[in-house]
């Protein structure tokens, strides 16, 4: 909403026009500064002047010599090239050295042979508007001989607000002012709504047939215009207020919209066909040329305006093509209704037609407003364009609305905002925004106009108080809560996060949208997916059900980007659609953890770059993960989709599958364009934060240690996990076992594992028997599973 | 040695014997004294000690020949012996030490490292820098007595709407603000959350008053991705439900929370606004930290000291009754603040694309 200055003074004599104390009153009343305009002269010396005569040049065909009265004591004589008036008009006059906008000076010169002084001129010239044609004729009443700016209300400043959905009545100038008046606690006046009318009936019949979506139908007929421009004053407040001006008749309906809040429509009533208008809502299949030349077409639940033609006006929306007032319009319909508020926002939303009218509507008007408004405008539109009113209204009220009556306890506004908040200090407050109060007992019965729909409750009436004693005036206090904290698992979480990042991850962040392609990525059958309705982009639609599409996607750009080392990981939720016959109603969203890493990565050095990620370094980083957060993983290989089928684990945590570590398939790189090998792992967060695992501590043993290493020979199929388990289950003195070589012969082919054991005692030296038989329980337990010390037979 | 005696005695064949074992060859370690300090290494004086001291040397033979002596010469033998060749492995030991304290010296000095530069490097990783925002507010809220909650994101339009006063016919209800999800059952609307306050309608379900919560999280709306808009966002929420929590506890709270993030020397306003769900409303300026409203071409606050926080307000009763709280018994308060907002006013970031670009250039900036 823009708000003019000068045009406020109409309804208010503000205390103050400083910018910054009015930015706060209207900051703290709710009514956010977005910005302020200043609007200062761009000319000077510009004077009213009146034509006294205008005779042909001597000399030259184009142009004529006027000479015009500037209120001193000697005309100017000035040579003009526009054509448009005639001696006695009043016009704009640039005196002998004014600067015009654009640093255009003016002179005295000598035009083939005929001095010139000044010059009359244009709209344009004086940076007001595009009309260059003609010079720029004023009001004959204009006060001739003074600054041409005082008839523009220049200087001027313009605040544009923020008005929030709830306040349409401060969409207006009226509004704006009454929000003033309360604040600095002055007088408001209200614009003139007397009208001289012509004793006659209304020609038209009105009729509505959609009360549920049309409240009420007022309407005025003005007969024997002269459609034209607006004077310049209408046109200049308008354009402070950021609406084109177009034509007297539609100017006063956007004037009015402005200075009243409650938008209008003028018809010509000449094209209204049958005399009669209804108001009803639209048939599937019908269709209506739009003032805007374009053809729109209608369902059930458009409300439109039908004359015995058809649909003539959208209604709230735009008006039709048909019935539009135009340049030969002599008899207008001045229409001001009342629309139900969600039927246009509905409307204007399908049909991507928002307006200045239809913001108003669907935000609510005052549905009492509409007579009045319609008064007003057809003052204006007598004023300024001519013609007569009809002295009788049409005024059809489907729905009628009455004040509410609120009451509100003292103790309520108290225990909300504070002792110092009376009945009287509330009541005193609530009257100033015009409210009506009476005070009974230790409460107030309110009476709220129906320009307020948003005060219905005593909350409301609570907020309106706290708003008008100025937010600034309350204390700052803190409440006594109970203690606070994280819970185990959110502490846990936070370990976990702190526990990546200490190795080396960024955290990433990815929208959780994914391409049904993405969404196969990592699945072998793509099941209860989750479907955005009105999703951003068409082909990202679904939710999705990992996280390694976005990170894979990261690691992709940031490569592309010059990155070497990329290494990320994302927690994050993912969706699955549950079988309905389930009890929780959302989908199951539980969160997860990814892991994405290319490039060289871990500890470097110079000459000898970090090892480049694979399978190897998303096992690593699980296993660091897991010891961390005090858990065991178990790994198994596994051929998950999207994984490397030869270098994936399956991980459990507890005997339950928790996720996967390895690396990127070579055919999924390709998908996701990477051309190196990509450390990959993905795992439910709930169970590795859900449980704090017991620690118990071990005696520290005071006696020696003896460490050995055994290689075994073992067939290829056998996991190394297998061997360290079995042998380390036949000791009952081992304190440490470190597998420290993996190979595999490259002819041969056989594998060997060497085996670090480290045996001790807690309360004795071990004897070499007890050595010994240690030794032979390691081998024997591996030959259990087929595998030999290597140099034995 | 020499002979002292010069009377003839008579010829004694064992004394003669002794006589000449006695003649002892010994080194003179005086005169070795000087070799000594020729030596220059480690290596050379393990060549020296080798050659006087080792199964070679003068001193290990003379020692050998000490079994074929009488006894009573042995003794005196022996201790001869044993003299010299302690008082050369003093000296040697002596240069031993001084020769090491040079090598060391030379060694240290040789395998100087140019420490201006990383010859080893350890990866250096980082939480998102919304992470960190989200936790170091939680701390804050933490410290006030709160506790932290969350909730689906998938969510249903009575917890996201309905629960929180939010008129049926509220534009942001629309499919053009609002993401709706094809899900369920016709007459469970579902929908990715606009807003973390779907969560305080679900813990007050189920936990009784007081309550003083927060709720980190990501947020969705139908927005396209530019300098000011995400698709997705975080916010984080705040809820103090008790049996007296009046406007000037919202007031404080925030102001001590931004004190906190900002600064000491932060002030706050709040500024009437509306929500549907709170009642009064306000959003939340704090003095702008830049130019604390002392300089009016100040980029960051536009020049009016104040920079929009956050959303807050009194907990409208409609909310109460919603989640089966009495309105008559309790007040409280809530409030939701943008997290990627608190982290571009408090780095200078400009603009939203960052947060979701994981561009390593942008990431490493915030090593937190």
């Amino acid at each position: 909403m823009r708000v003019s200055l000068q045009w406020l003074n109409e309804y208010i004599d503000l205390p103050t026009r400083d910018p910054i104390e009015l930015r706060r009153a209207f900051d703290m009343l709710g009514h956010a500064v977005e910005s302020i305009e200043v609007l200062d002269v761009d000319w000077t010396s510009v004077l009213i002047g009146k034509v006294l005569t205008v005779e042909a040049h001597p000399d030259a065909d184009k142009v004529r010599v006027t000479t015009v009265d500037v209120g001193t004591d000697e005309p100017y004589q000035i040579i003009c090239g526009a054509w448009n008036f005639d001696a006695g008009a009043v016009v704009p006059v640039a005196l002998p050295g004014a600067v015009l906008p654009g640093g255009f000076e003016i002179g005295s010169r000598k035009i083939r042979g005929v001095e010139s002084s000044g010059m009359i001129c244009s709209e344009h010239e004086l940076g007001l508007g595009e009309d260059a044609a003609g010079i720029l004729v004023l009001d004959d009443g204009a006060p001739v001989g003074k600054p041409f700016e005082s008839i523009l209300e220049l200087p001027d400043v313009v605040f544009e607000l923020e008005i929030t959905n709830n306040r349409p009545d401060v969409m207006s100038m009226v509004g704006v002012a009454r929000e003033l008046a309360a604040w600095f606690d002055v007088d408001f006046r209200e614009p003139d709504f007397s009208l001289e009318t012509v004793p006659g009936k209304p020609e038209l019949t009105v009729s509505i047939s959609a009360p549920d979506g049309c409240n009420r139908f007022t309407a005025r007929e003005v007969r024997g215009i002269t459609l034209g421009k607006s004077p310049l004053w209408v046109r200049e407040r308008l354009r402070k207020a950021g609406v084109r001006a177009i034509s007297n008749a539609v100017d006063v309906t956007n004037y009015v919209m402005m200075e009243l809040g409650h938008p209008l429509h003028a018809f010509d009533l000449d094209t209204i066909a049958g005399g009669t208008l209804d108001v009803r809502w639209a048939s599937a299949g019908e269709s209506l040329e739009t003032l805007d030349g374009s053809v729109r077409h209608l369902t059930a639940e458009d409300l439109v305006i039908v004359d015995t033609d058809g649909p003539t006006s959208m209604a709230a929306i735009m008006g039709g093509a048909r019935s539009e007032v135009n340049d030969a319009t002599v008899n207008v319909l001045m229409e001001a209704a009342h629309w139900n508020p969600p039927t246009v926002m509905y409307s204007s939303r399908r049909h991507d037609l928002q307006s200045e009218a239809s913001k108003r509507f669907e935000r609510g008007v005052d549905p009492n407003l509409s007579p009045r408004a319609n008064d007003r405008a057809c003052r204006l539109l007598a004023e300024i364009g001519g013609g007569e009113i009809v002295e009788t209204q049409i005024d059809i009220v489907a729905n009628a609305f009455s004040p509410v009556s609120v009451n509100l306890a003292e103790s309520d506004v108290q225990r909300l905002l504070g002792d110092r908040f009376d009945a009287a200090m509330s009541a005193a407050l609530l009257r100033r925004v015009h409210l009506g109060v009476t005070a009974a007992g230790g409460s107030l019965d309110v009476t709220v106009p129906t320009y307020r729909p948003d005060i219905t409750r005593p909350a409301d009436l609570i907020e309106e108080i706290a708003r008008l004693a100025d937010f600034d005036t309350f204390g700052e206090t803190l409440p006594t809560g109970p203690a606070g904290g994280l819970s185990s698992a959110q502490g846990r979480t936070r370990t976990f996060l702190a526990t990546l990042r200490g190795l080396g991850l960024h955290q990433a962040v990815n929208l959780p949208f994914v391409s049904a392609a993405e969404l196969a990525a990592f699945s072998d059958v793509v099941t209860q997916v989750v479907t955005v309705r009105n999703p951003l982009r068409d082909d990202q639609s679904k939710l999705r059900q990992s996280l390694l599409p976005g990170l894979l996607r990261n690691i992709r750009e940031n490569r592309n980007r010059g990155a070497g080392a990329v290494g990320l990981f994302e927690t994050g939720r993912v969706f699955y659609a549950r079988p309905w016959q389930d009890d929780e109603r959302v989908p199951d969203q539980p969160e997860r953890l990814a892991v994405a890493v290319a490039g060289p990565f871990g500890v470097a050095e110079l000459g000898s770059p970090a090892r480049d990620a694979d399978g190897v370094t998303a096992l690593a980083l699980l296993t660091a993960v897991a010891r961390q957060m005090g858990l065991n993983l178990v790994r198994n290989a596994a051929q998950p989709p999207g994984y490397h089928p030869t270098r994936t684990a399956s991980l459990e945590l507890e005997g339950a599958p928790i996720g996967f570590a390895g690396e990127l398939h070579p055919d999924t790189a390709a998908g996701f364009e990477i051309d190196v090998r990509v450390a990959i792992a993905e795992i439910e967060l709930a169970p590795i934060v859900a449980t704090r695992p017991p620690i118990e501590m071990v005696p520290i043993s005071t006696y020696p240690h003896v460490d050995f290493d055994l290689s075994f020979e073992i067939p290829r199929s056998l996991a190394g996990s297998d061997l360290v388990e079995a042998t380390s289950k036949a000791s009952r003195l081992l304190e440490k076992v470190e597998v420290f070589d993996d190979f595999v012969h490259p002819e041969s082919g056989e594998r060997s594992i060497a085996i670090s054991y480290r045996l001790r005692a807690s309360d004795r030296t071990l004897s070499r028997d007890e050595i010994e038989a240690e030794r032979t329980g390691f081998v024997n337990a591996a030959a259990s599973l087929g595998a030999r010390l290597r140099g034995e037979s | 040695m020499s002979e002292e005696n010069t009377q003839e005695p008579p010829i004694d064949l064992d004394a003669k014997l002794d006589e000449m074992l006695l003649e002892l060859r010994l080194p003179d370690v005086a005169d070795l004294s000087g070799e000594l300090e020729r030596v220059a290494n480690s290596a050379e004086l393990a060549e020296f000690e080798r050659r006087h001291l080792g199964p070679d040397s003068a001193i290990a033979g003379e020692k050998r020949r000490l079994g074929q002596m009488a006894n009573e010469h042995r003794r005196e033998a022996g201790r001869r012996i044993n003299e010299v060749s302690r008082e050369l492995q003093g000296r040697i030991s002596v240069r031993r030490a001084e020769i090491e304290t040079q090598e060391q010296a030379g060694r240290i000095a040789a395998e100087g490292i140019d420490v201006t530069l990383d010859h080893q490097r350890f990866p250096v990783g980082g939480l998102h820098l919304i992470q960190q925002v989200i936790d170091e507010v939680s701390d804050i809220f933490i410290g006030l007595g709160y506790k932290v909650a969350d909730g689906p994101e998938a969510e249903l339009a009575w917890y996201n709407f309905d629960a929180l006063n939010t008129p049926t016919d509220h534009p942001g209800r629309l499919e053009s603000d609002t993401m709706y999800l094809d899900y369920g059952r016709p007459e469970d609307e579902m929908l990715l959350r606009a807003h973390t306050s779907p969560v305080q309608a679900r813990y007050m379900e189920q936990h009784d008053p007081p309550v003083y919560i927060v709720v980190p999280g990501k947020c969705y709306r139908n927005d396209t991705v530019d300098a000011s808009h995400l698709p997705v966002f975080y916010q984080i929420e705040g809820l103090a439900v008790d049996s007296n929590i009046q406007f000037s506890d919202l007031k404080g709270t925030l102001a001590e929370f931004a004190r906190q993030f900002f600064g000491p020397r932060t002030r706050v306003r709040l500024r009437p606004h509306y929500f549907p769900f709170t009642e009064p409303s306000a959003e939340m300026d704090a003095s702008c930290p830049s130019c604390d409203g002392k300089d009016s071409t100040c980029r960051l606050c536009g020049g009016t000291g104040w920079l929009e926080m956050l959303g807050c307000g009194m907990v409208d009763p409609n909310v109460f009754a919603a989640v089966g709280y009495d309105p008559a018994r309790v007040t409280g308060f809530a409030f939701g603040a943008g997290v990627e907002r608190l982290a571009m006013v408090r780095y200078g970031i400009d603009s939203m694309r960052h947060f979701i670009d994981n561009d390593f250039r942008f990431l490493e900036q915030f090593p937190g």
